[in-house]
């Protein structure tokens, strides 16, 4: 803190996005150390510049895996055909694109490690938006044999600059678990259909990695209820 | 006795199922709802085609001293397949997919892209019209002009058009800039290049008969499978008839079109006509109204009686 040293511009950006990516995580319920989030500059150029003042984004990719919470919170209602459901979520690979350009070639290549490393899902960090063509392979890799079961989800770092959900006009977004989501339709005597909705790309939504179908509870803060709730269907 | 409400009794309850609360579908919203719905199927698989096409062809040639203008047949071939469905824009995303992995933008050109002069991110170039300024990255696409003349050769071929909106897409065919044609005949022919043609005039005259023959056979076979298929020549395949069922009839002119004249003003006393009708004594003078002047008399005459 005291030393007058001054880092390039670009280990600054990525200790925020570095920052944010470790919350992210944090706040969709894995594991991450509490240190990490809170990770000072300092440390942080210290753990991962290389010699000519640029961060070294190869050593910073981490994995993470989900709480308990979060297990039992992805973990589907018990059935009398399936008494004993698997949770829908495992550990995810957090990786950081060095490339100028992420392609074709490059997402198929991330997405080769996440099955070869057994992970669940994957987010990667790319410096710049993808190639039209990887999106489109983006957008059908759920339905696709060869990607990882949870799916792969890419940020653009100019995006987790700012932790979007500690800006005081968002309110906080709740994942309901598939037990709540039954109570809460039978609550209301709703169906899911009748629900408001919430897209899957909206800021929030990519933050918590929602999936279609999944309903997040809002809570905002109202002048005359004091807290008010409402619930939203990932579509 | 529980309070009767002030409302109208709903007739279905909000909890039923939606199906029953809508009104009945009839059979002509069914069907365009199955034809969009068909449309966006297509659309999809379309898509998926082109990606399946452009991750293929990212790792074109498959031996690394082909020479892109003498590309061996089964290369071309595949190459021409694939490359059906896309539109120009699909052709630049290949060309920039290929450019990122460090490849020249032409699919059968297996060697690097060109490196620019500097790492600059504009560069100058001399042109015939003068010196341009131009991003790096135009300068990187290509391995060389060849390359990029035969490359943009095929680009200008394909079709504007998406691929699930065409008609009759097989007939059409994408030619390249080969230098080795005659390889190619054993699998279909290609048309031949027009300067080699020229060069050579008389010794690719057979040849040339021999691919003509061939492309016309294979045109006549298209056309036996599409009939067998029970399609009517020149019609869309895949199209829905039962959603058309106007008649269209043109409107044909049997005579041939007179453009309108004005009546003439100088000669004649149209200026004495009282809607059209020139009155008996002032018509006299012209030749034309004499006459019926006359047969109209010589009536009048027939009808008096005596």
């Amino acid at each position: 803190m005291d030393s007058g040293e001054t880092y390039s511009a670009s280990l600054i950006r990525l200790w925020r996005v570095y920052r944010t990516t470790k919350e992210m995580c944090y706040d969709r319920g894995y594991d991450v150390a509490e240190e990490d989030m809170k990770l000072t500059l300092q440390d942080f150029a210290a753990r991962y510049m290389r010699e000519d003042g640029e961060p070294d984004r190869s050593k910073i990719h981490f994995s993470a895996i989900p709480s308990e919470a979060m297990m039992k919170k992805y973990t589907p209602i018990p059935t009398a055909k399936d008494p004993d459901p698997t949770p829908q979520i495992g550990t995810i690979w957090v990786e950081f694109n060095a490339d100028e350009n992420v392609g074709l070639k490059q997402l198929r290549d991330y997405m080769q490690h996440l099955v070869n490393g057994a992970y669940y899902s994957g987010v990667m960090v790319c410096t710049k938006a993808m190639t039209g063509m990887a999106l489109r392979l983006l957008r059908g890799s759920s339905s696709l044999a060869e990607g990882p079961k949870g799916g792969v989800e890419v940020f653009v770092e100019q995006d987790l600059l700012v932790n979007i959900t500690k800006h005081e006009l968002v309110p906080k977004h709740v994942l309901l678990s598939s037990e709540e989501k039954k109570q809460l339709l039978v609550r209301y005597r709703l169906k899911e259909t009748q629900l408001p909705r919430i897209q899957v790309t909206d800021p929030v939504a990519k933050y918590l990695g929602l999936r279609r179908g999944q309903v997040v509870k809002i809570i905002r803060k109202s002048e005359t209820a004091g807290r008010y709730a409402s619930y939203r269907w990932a579509i | 006795m529980a309070p009767k409400s002030i409302l109208k009794t709903p007739t279905v309850s909000t909890n039923a199922p939606l199906s029953s609360s809508t009104k009945p579908v009839t059979q002509r919203q069914r069907n365009t709802a199955i034809y969009h719905a068909n449309i966006i199927s297509q659309q999809k698989n379309v898509e998926n085609e082109v990606l399946e096409a452009i991750l293929t062809l990212l790792d074109f040639p498959a031996s690394p001293d082909a020479d892109p203008s003498r590309p061996s047949a089964p290369d071309a071939l595949r190459f021409q397949e694939l490359i059906m469905p896309f539109q120009p824009s699909d052709y630049d995303s290949l060309l920039e997919e290929r450019n990122l992995n460090g490849s020249c933008g032409y699919a059968l050109c297996p060697r690097p892209k060109r490196r620019a002069p500097s790492t600059a991110r504009k560069h100058f170039r001399d042109t015939t019209k003068g010196v341009e300024i131009v991003d790096k990255k135009m300068l990187e696409v290509w391995c060389s002009d060849d390359c990029a003349r035969r490359a943009l050769y095929v680009k200008v071929q394909l079709n504007e058009e998406p691929a699930w909106i065409r008609q009759g897409g097989a007939s059409e065919k994408i030619e390249l800039m080969v230098d080795n044609a005659e390889e190619h005949h054993n699998a279909l022919p290609l048309r031949l290049k027009r300067e080699t043609a020229k060069a050579t005039p008389k010794i690719l005259h057979d040849d040339e008969d021999d691919a003509a023959a061939a492309w016309a056979a294979r045109d006549d076979a298209l056309a036996d499978l599409a009939i067998e298929r029970g399609e009517k020549p020149g019609r869309l395949s895949k199209a829905n008839k039962d959603l058309i069922t106007a008649q269209i009839k043109e409107r044909v002119g049997n005579a041939p079109p007179v453009p309108p004249s004005l009546p003439s003003q100088t000669m004649g006393p149209s200026h004495m006509a009282i809607e059209g009708h020139i009155p008996g004594s002032a018509g006299r003078a012209v030749p034309v109204s004499d006459e019926e002047e006359d047969d109209d008399t010589q009536d009048w005459d027939k009808h008096l009686p005596g």
